[in-house]
């Protein structure tokens, strides 16, 4: 073609008017032909452009037969408890849809419609079917029989999406765990939304279902223990955790009042809060487990350490009073087992304050915890430069500091773990998996804790912690919640942490129990040795043979390193304080 | 070949030199263009040679012969025998009207023996020629004067008028806007045509009444054709997402779904432009865009090299209908026009057409060959 062009040049215009004939209707032609060929030319670029558009482009309001592929939400994987018990899974549902401007005679389609699906409004439908959109959703998962009758109904315009429901075949157990999903499958809450990238992988149908860390029966037992002391003790709220101190598993999880996942939007907001993980409080004497701990790791005391509690403390203007007063001067042990504040802030003051703060963090209670839920509390605790003397002497008893309980359930199970601190976590850990934990205090310390807090449940605060055929070793905690203008002697928080067995710590236990009233079997008592403890009991006593951890043997206890009593020698420097 | 020489005296060309004078390029780029047809038409009937393509074969064997005898015909026959050849289209379109057979709802169709015709496809071959003899006989003046038009106004009007009875409004307006093109190329003002198109736009809301429902229902489908999804707007919508589906290199041979599992109507004529898109994809569809392009870009070039106006005004016209056909189908497929049934030109599936389009480039290889050839512009002057 290039060739022709050329040679139309050279037989340009003036070549043939030499001939001088008349022929002004050819010269005309020439340009008109080029003006043709130029809309030839102009018409093709437009054809090649709208051809580009639909192949590649597409346009935005063309039912593409391939749509109903991409509006099929992708299936999430199901979730099954450590022993491959069914938690949550996806139903296949049939969700009716309508496209309006096909729909023949909206208010003939209505009363039909309202016919097949009798809990519909008819007005509602037809003024639905009536609009000028092309898509309204008419109901979600739609039972088989109610396809049924829709399809029966033969009406054009109507049609079906094919959907993948979440189901929760157990529903309240584990809810805060599992969190729920919206009818469009998106995660909103629990591991549903803290592992949505792990469920809708593509890839997931060949790994299987997701596995937690839970124990269902476990799980059950925890769940039904707690509700019956709520209900017992007209707790407001409660919280508890069943946790693998070798391994940071969160064996059972419970928050109180819970909901049903698979009717999320029925329940108030308070019953969606999840008080184990995204509430924190102000644990009170558990706390001291963490004050002993890094006194006797630190060397600042030694078993044998005793500290003056005969006198309430005053430090600035505060004055410190002890619970359960012995006003006498208390051995470690004693301090621990009766629960002294004096005698743990003189100890946190033996520790200081900035061991004190590195310490804690170490127990992973000044850091939010590292779970796989959207619900983790941020802890509460005073500014590093802010942390006065104060602030240690309160800290060491438990005030003046919140976690959560998941913080506080790793922490102290860093104390009886040999000292070695596990991430908490709800997936099931793979049995071949190496476990990677911190050391927080030496064995020897982990060993004189464990001591401790067995002879809590065997002769002090927590003796109604003691599970038949168990040994159990923990601690009480008593908080006074805050209030308007300070604290509130009758609106407290109770709390226990055990661990068993405590000859080789595998499980620990903790419940906490917000605003228990106490009662006439309690004594009038809702500290934590009355309320939370025989939750504790109960619960260790009944998981147990399910987890299968063998009874202590009547002679299998821990040696008693130490005198209970302050009957050696009184002196050293330390009581002075 | 050259007439530099300023001598009057036609030019005679033997066989071998009208042989060698047949713009070869053209002729292979139109039948890869048919080959690509045939292949479509494998497709479309799953891998079998039986029926759609032999028949097709064997009218582009028709063709091919048509295409070489017009070729090598000297251009004065036609020039000479232009009016009578109009006035037997003619005929034959009036034949049609009284007793022609039906197929699919319209009048189109007669039967000559075993042979059925369609004359209308006569008709733009014959109309053309009509139109050049008659313009090549006009001074610009009288081209420049109303009543001179008059004439030629009539030979457009009549067949187009029969033929929008049978209803054919695909073949009305590639007669109107095929003769238009060769009003354009006499010379004829501008401003004439923004007239005739003011008063066509004018005559829009009275042809409107005359227009069938099934034509009336196009042209609102063309403008929402999600109003009858499973009606009129059927067609369109579907072929459009049978096009998206195609992307950018295809489903593959045979692999195209939306036209096999006849989601498609009339795919091996009107849609088979589609098909071929959603088998070989934006690259495919370009590529036979590209082949339509070098077959109109050589008819225009050809038309600008032939001096004489008769042989440049057949050129163009028969250049001009080859591409307001393929423009009208592909633009009816790709949703830019309403639809209206024009077969793709080489491609789509017809006999009648594919002679005709055929005969008409071998008009324009003639054309070309003889393009120095003068022609007497009127009967009583021995001028070109």
């Amino acid at each position: 073609m290039r060739r022709l062009f050329a040679r139309l040049v050279v037989r340009s215009a003036p070549a043939t008017r030499v001939a001088g004939w008349r022929r002004p209707p050819i010269e005309t032609g020439r340009s008109r032909l080029i003006a043709i060929g130029a809309g030839f030319a102009l018409l093709f670029t437009i054809m090649a452009g709208r051809l580009i558009e639909l192949t590649l482009l597409r346009e935005g309001e063309e039912p593409r037969l391939t749509a109903s592929d991409a509006r099929t939400p992708a299936e999430r994987a199901d979730i099954v408890d450590r022993n491959g018990i069914l938690l949550a899974t996806s139903l296949k549902t049939a969700s009716l849809y309508a496209n309006p401007k096909r729909v023949l005679d909206a208010d003939a389609a209505a009363r039909d419609l309202a016919k097949a699906l009798p809990n519909l409004d008819r007005r509602d439908l037809a003024e639905k079917l009536a609009s000028d959109k092309t898509f309204v959703w008419i109901k979600r998962g739609l039972t088989p029989g109610e396809q049924n009758a829709v399809h029966r109904l033969g009406l054009p315009g109507l049609a079906f999406q094919e959907e993948y429901r979440r189901v929760y075949p157990h529903g309240r157990l584990a809810a805060h765990v599992l969190g729920f999903s919206s009818v469009d499958n998106e995660g909103l809450a629990g591991v549903e939304k803290g592992l949505e990238g792990l469920l809708k992988t593509p890839v997931r149908d060949l790994a299987g279902p997701l596995a937690l860390s839970i124990d269902l029966r476990v799980q059950h037992v925890l769940t039904e223990e707690l509700g019956e002391a709520v209900g017992q003790f007209h707790a407001i709220g409660a919280a508890a955790l069943v946790t693998d101190v070798s391994t940071g598993e969160i064996i059972a999880l419970v928050s109180l009042p819970d909901f049903d996942p698979n009717h999320p939007s029925a329940m108030p907001k308070d019953a969606l809060f999840n008080r184990a993980t995204l509430g924190i409080y102000e644990m009170g004497s558990t706390f001291k487990a963490f004050t002993v701990a890094m006194a006797l790791d630190s060397g600042a005391a030694s078993l044998a350490s005793r500290y003056d509690a005969t006198e309430p403390m005053k430090i600035s203007r505060f004055v410190i009073n002890d619970y359960h007063a012995k006003r006498r001067v208390l051995t470690v042990p004693e301090v621990f087992l009766y629960s002294s504040n004096i005698g743990a802030a003189k100890m946190a003051l033996d520790v200081g304050t900035k061991r004190q703060q590195s310490y804690l963090r170490a127990f992973g209670l000044l850091d939010p915890a590292t779970l796989e839920l959207p619900e983790v509390g941020k802890p509460m605790s005073p500014s590093p430069s802010q942390w006065r003397e104060i602030n240690t002497v309160t800290v060491a008893y438990g005030h003046g500091v919140a976690v959560s309980p998941v913080q506080l359930a790793e922490g102290v199970g860093a104390i009886v773990n040999a000292g070695v601190r596990m991430s908490s976590t709800l997936v099931k850990r793979p049995a071949d998996a190496p476990l990677a934990g911190r050391r927080v205090i030496s064995s020897e310390a982990s060993r004189d804790m464990r001591q401790l807090m067995h002879q809590v449940v065997s002769k002090g605060t927590g003796t109604k912690a003691s599970a038949p055929g168990y040994s159990v070793g923990g601690k009480t905690g008593t908080a006074e919640k805050t209030g308007v203008g300070g604290y509130r002697t009758r609106a407290l928080l109770s709390s226990f942490v055990g661990v068993f067995p405590i000859t080789a710590p595998k499980y620990l236990v903790v419940v906490i129990l917000d605003e228990p009233k106490g009662n006439a079997r309690t004594q009038g008592y809702a500290t934590g040795g009355w309320t939370a403890a025989p939750v504790v009991g109960r619960v260790v006593a009944r998981i147990g043979p399910l987890l299968g951890v063998a009874p202590n043997a009547p002679d299998d206890v821990l040696p008693e390193r130490t005198v209970l009593a302050a009957s050696a020698p009184a002196g050293g420097s330390r009581v002075s304080r | 070949m050259s007439t530099r020489d300023g001598l009057r005296r036609p030019i005679e060309l033997s066989l071998r030199q009208r042989l060698i004078a047949v713009n070869w390029g053209l002729v292979v780029v139109v039948f890869a263009t048919v080959g690509i047809g045939f292949a479509m038409l494998y497709s479309i009937s799953r891998g079998s040679t039986d029926t759609l393509v032999t028949k097709q074969m064997l009218r582009f064997a028709i063709g091919v012969g048509v295409l070489f005898a017009a070729a090598l015909t000297d251009i004065r026959f036609y020039y000479r025998y232009a009016y009578p050849m109009y006035a037997v289209a003619l005929a034959l379109l009036v034949v049609v009207e009284v007793a022609g057979r039906v197929g699919m709802g319209a009048q189109r169709w007669v039967s000559v023996g075993a042979l059925n015709l369609q004359p209308s496809e006569l008709m733009k071959i014959a109309l053309i020629l009509a139109l050049a003899k008659y313009f090549h006989g006009r001074s610009e003046d009288e081209v420049g004067q109303l009543r001179w038009l008059l004439t030629p106004l009539v030979l457009v009007a009549a067949p187009v008028a029969l033929v929008l009875r049978q209803p054919d409004l695909g073949t009305a307006m590639l007669l109107v806007l095929g003769s238009a093109v060769v009003f354009f190329m006499a010379g004829v003002r501008v401003w004439k045509f923004l007239v005739a198109g003011a008063a066509g736009l004018g005559a829009l809301p009275f042809a409107w009444q005359f227009l069938h429902e099934y034509q009336k229902n196009r042209v609102f489908t063309f403008f929402d054709p999600e109003r009858d999804p499973l009606g009129a707007g059927y067609h369109i919508i579907q072929s459009k997402i049978a096009l998206g589906s195609g992307g950018m290199f295809g489903k593959g041979f045979m692999q195209g779904t939306q036209s096999h599992l006849n989601f498609l109507p009339e795919k091996q004529t009107d849609f088979i432009f589609t098909v071929y898109a959603e088998e070989f994809g934006l690259i495919g569809g370009l590529f036979l865009l590209f082949l339509y392009f070098v077959i109109v870009g050589n008819g225009t070039v050809m038309a600008l090299r032939i001096n004489a106006q008769f042989g440049r005004l057949v050129a163009i016209g028969v250049t001009s209908t080859f591409f307001i056909y393929l423009f009208i189908n592909t633009a009816m497929v790709m949703g830019l026009i309403p639809i209206v049934g024009v077969p793709l030109p080489l491609v789509s599936y017809g006999g009648t057409a594919m002679v005709s389009i055929l005969a008409g480039f071998g008009i324009l290889i003639s054309a070309h060959t003889h393009r120095d050839v003068r022609i007497a512009r009127r009967p009583d002057s021995p001028d070109v």
